[in-house]
């Protein structure tokens, strides 16, 4: 009962037996859970009850999901995962350009979805121990250490020679160990603003990155979101709850 | 030729009493005939006869090629540069009147042709409009059934994803979880129901099996069944004392009343009341669903029926169990439709056939 520390979830969803479904999980979880089925109530009661996290389906009923997102985000820096149908590869990536901390694909898994909010809430919290991760010199996510004072990375204690721009690719994904970066995100951070459009340059990088890491295909580090980006998770932990 | 001959025909009792400049310039005339009738080179032969005929024939002395004044060598001269002058003028002019006949008629043979090929390319487009009209009604089906298959399914793997995580819930929030379970594996079930059903009108192949049915059985049956999707409405059956017996395929007209109690829970708030009558019409009979919901605007009324369509808003929903009420309601020779329910909600009512029996007894 300690990991939801009463912190209060906002679940966004049209449909009944969903919002029953995670709220059960939330609240089971020691999480207090709180529902709106449509985009003017959700927008409602995260501006009156200053959620600490939301779950947002984007096919609402009254306003376009991205749209609630877009006005949440015009004033509020709560994490917001948001729920998409199958399919919507641009949508959440839209999602994630404007801001979403991270999707989950409907029919989901709920440990999953649970595990995506305990890595928007970790990511979030604000000058917790070792966890902002702007200022961290040094980045560890599970056996791979990133120095981003001395430009310098390991895994599994083995030094890596890495170009620049693979450095700044590794640093990027470590600096949000976790969470999914988009190949806007990616390109924009590590090339420059003028990027955006060119994953292809990401698919070149990754793979070469992959090799250096000597990834295990069975349970890799760096994963692959197709169609929407990369994510750098901590290998010790199943891909199902991060 | 014969031209030449006739104006010299015409022209020899006179040659003594006129000059020499009189056949010539008559006899020009039949090289430019010629010219405009049989083109160039008939007209260059014709001149050329005609200078030899003036000649022999009008330049003295007669009956031989020698010319001795100097007058008419330069008459005779003058006379052919003449004759040939008009007949290749006269050819030439002909030869371009020709042409440009033969481009006229070559440019309406064009129009006529872009203009059936404008045609052609009307009806193509027509047909390809028609086409993508139909490939775009498939993708709405395709989207709306995957949403609609996905909804239910998304709460069974959440809660039953969680459960298998051991999720430690308290005995009443399981008990909770496992209705939602049911119900919507429910949900899946006629869902289920109505693309089979879907499928089979759209290969035409929705022939009702037609027997005595009791409305009041089936209406008081399935109202029971569907007791839980309706538990948080009140439902009011109002039936004649005798409902006649109709002439229908029990299950799909269960599946009609199915699709329409199911919209009405669907639409009505919480705690209304939805309306189930029967009313007995001679040789049909009205079933009708009021509820106290939003209604049906006007300018939908029409359009729900259709397959597809999707209701405003965001999430693409169902409009295939209305479609498929349609299509059964008529297959058994009834209509269906929707208007204002007296309480401010829709009221949709179909008809159908009273047993033949009864009609054979009052007829």
């Amino acid at each position: 009962m300690t990991v939801g520390e009463g912190r209060l979830v906002l679940v966004v969803d049209d449909e009944a037996p969903i919002t029953r479904a995670l709220s059960a999980a939330l609240t089971t979880r020691g999480y207090r859970a709180r529902t709106a089925a449509n985009g003017r109530q959700a927008l409602d009661a995260a501006a009156t009850e200053d959620p600490a996290a939301v779950i947002l389906d984007l096919g609402l009923p009254d306003i376009d999901g991205l749209e609630v997102l877009h006005r949440l985000r015009a004033w509020s820096d709560v994490p917001v995962i948001v729920l998409t149908a199958e399919g919507a590869d641009e949508r959440k990536v839209q999602a994630l350009d404007d801001g979403a901390d991270d999707y989950v694909t409907k029919p989901f898994s709920t440990p999953e979805l649970l595990a995506r909010l305990r890595v928007a809430l970790r990511h979030h919290r604000p000058g917790g121990a070792g966890t902002d991760p702007t200022a961290a010199p040094v980045l560890t996510v599970g056996d791979v250490v990133v120095d981003v004072a001395h430009h310098t990375a390991s895994v599994d204690g083995r030094a890596l020679d890495l170009t620049p721009k693979e450095f700044g690719f590794l640093a990027f994904l470590a600096r949000h160990a976790g969470k999914v970066l988009t190949h806007r995100m990616i390109l924009q951070a590590v090339w420059g603003p003028e990027y955006g459009t060119e994953s292809e340059y990401l698919r070149v990088y990754a793979s070469q990155l992959r090799k250096k890491l000597a990834e295990d295909p069975e349970r890799p580090r760096l994963l692959t979101e197709p169609g929407v980006g990369y994510r750098l998770i901590d290998r010790g932990t199943p891909t199902s709850s991060i | 030729m014969a031209l030449v001959g006739a104006c010299t025909a015409a022209l020899l009792p006179q040659r003594s009493s006129v000059t020499v400049a009189t056949p010539a310039r008559v006899l020009v005339d039949p090289g430019l005939i010629a010219a405009l009738l049989g083109g160039r080179l008939a007209g260059v032969a014709i001149a050329a006869a005609a200078a030899v005929v003036l000649d022999v024939l009008f330049i003295e002395p007669y009956g031989t090629l020698d010319v001795h004044v100097v007058d008419d060598v330069v008459a005779l001269l003058a006379f052919g540069a003449v004759a040939l002058t008009v007949a290749t003028l006269m050819a030439r002019a002909n030869d371009r009147r020709r042409a440009a006949e033969h481009r006229a008629r070559e440019i309406l043979a064009l129009s006529d042709e872009r203009e059936r090929s404008q045609r052609e390319q009307a009806r193509l487009a027509s047909e390809k409009t028609a086409l993508e009209q139909a490939e775009e009604a498939r993708r709405a089906l395709l989207r709306s059934v995957s949403h609609d298959l996905r909804t239910p399914l998304a709460a069974i793997r959440a809660i039953t994803s969680d459960l298998r995580d051991g999720a430690a819930y308290d005995e009443p929030t399981r008990q909770d979880l496992l209705d939602v379970v049911g119900d919507e594996a429910e949900r899946l079930d006629r869902l289920v129901a109505n693309l089979l059903s879907l499928s089979r009108i759209e290969a035409g192949a929705l022939a009702p099996h037609l027997e005595a049915v009791d409305l009041d059985e089936l209406l008081t049956d399935r109202v029971r069944r569907l007791s839980r999707l309706l538990r948080d409405l009140r439902i009011e059956t109002r039936l004649p004392p005798f409902v006649p017996l109709i002439d229908a395929d029990y299950t799909l007209v269960d599946q009609v009343v199915t699709n329409l109690l199911e919209n009405a829970a669907r639409h009505a708030p919480a705690g209304s009341t939805v309306q189930l009558e029967a009313r007995d019409h001679g040789d049909m009979v009205e079933v009708s669903v009021s509820d106290e919901g939003p209604g049906v605007p006007p300018a939908d009324r029409s359009r729900i029926f259709e397959p597809f369509h999707t209701s405003t808003g965001g999430s693409p929903s169902s409009g295939v169990g209305l479609a498929i009420c349609k299509a059964i309601v008529e297959a058994h020779g009834g209509r269906i439709r929707v208007d204002d329910a007296p309480a401010g909600g829709a009221r949709f009512a179909f008809t159908l056939p009273v047993h033949r029996i009864r009609t054979e007894l009052t007829a």
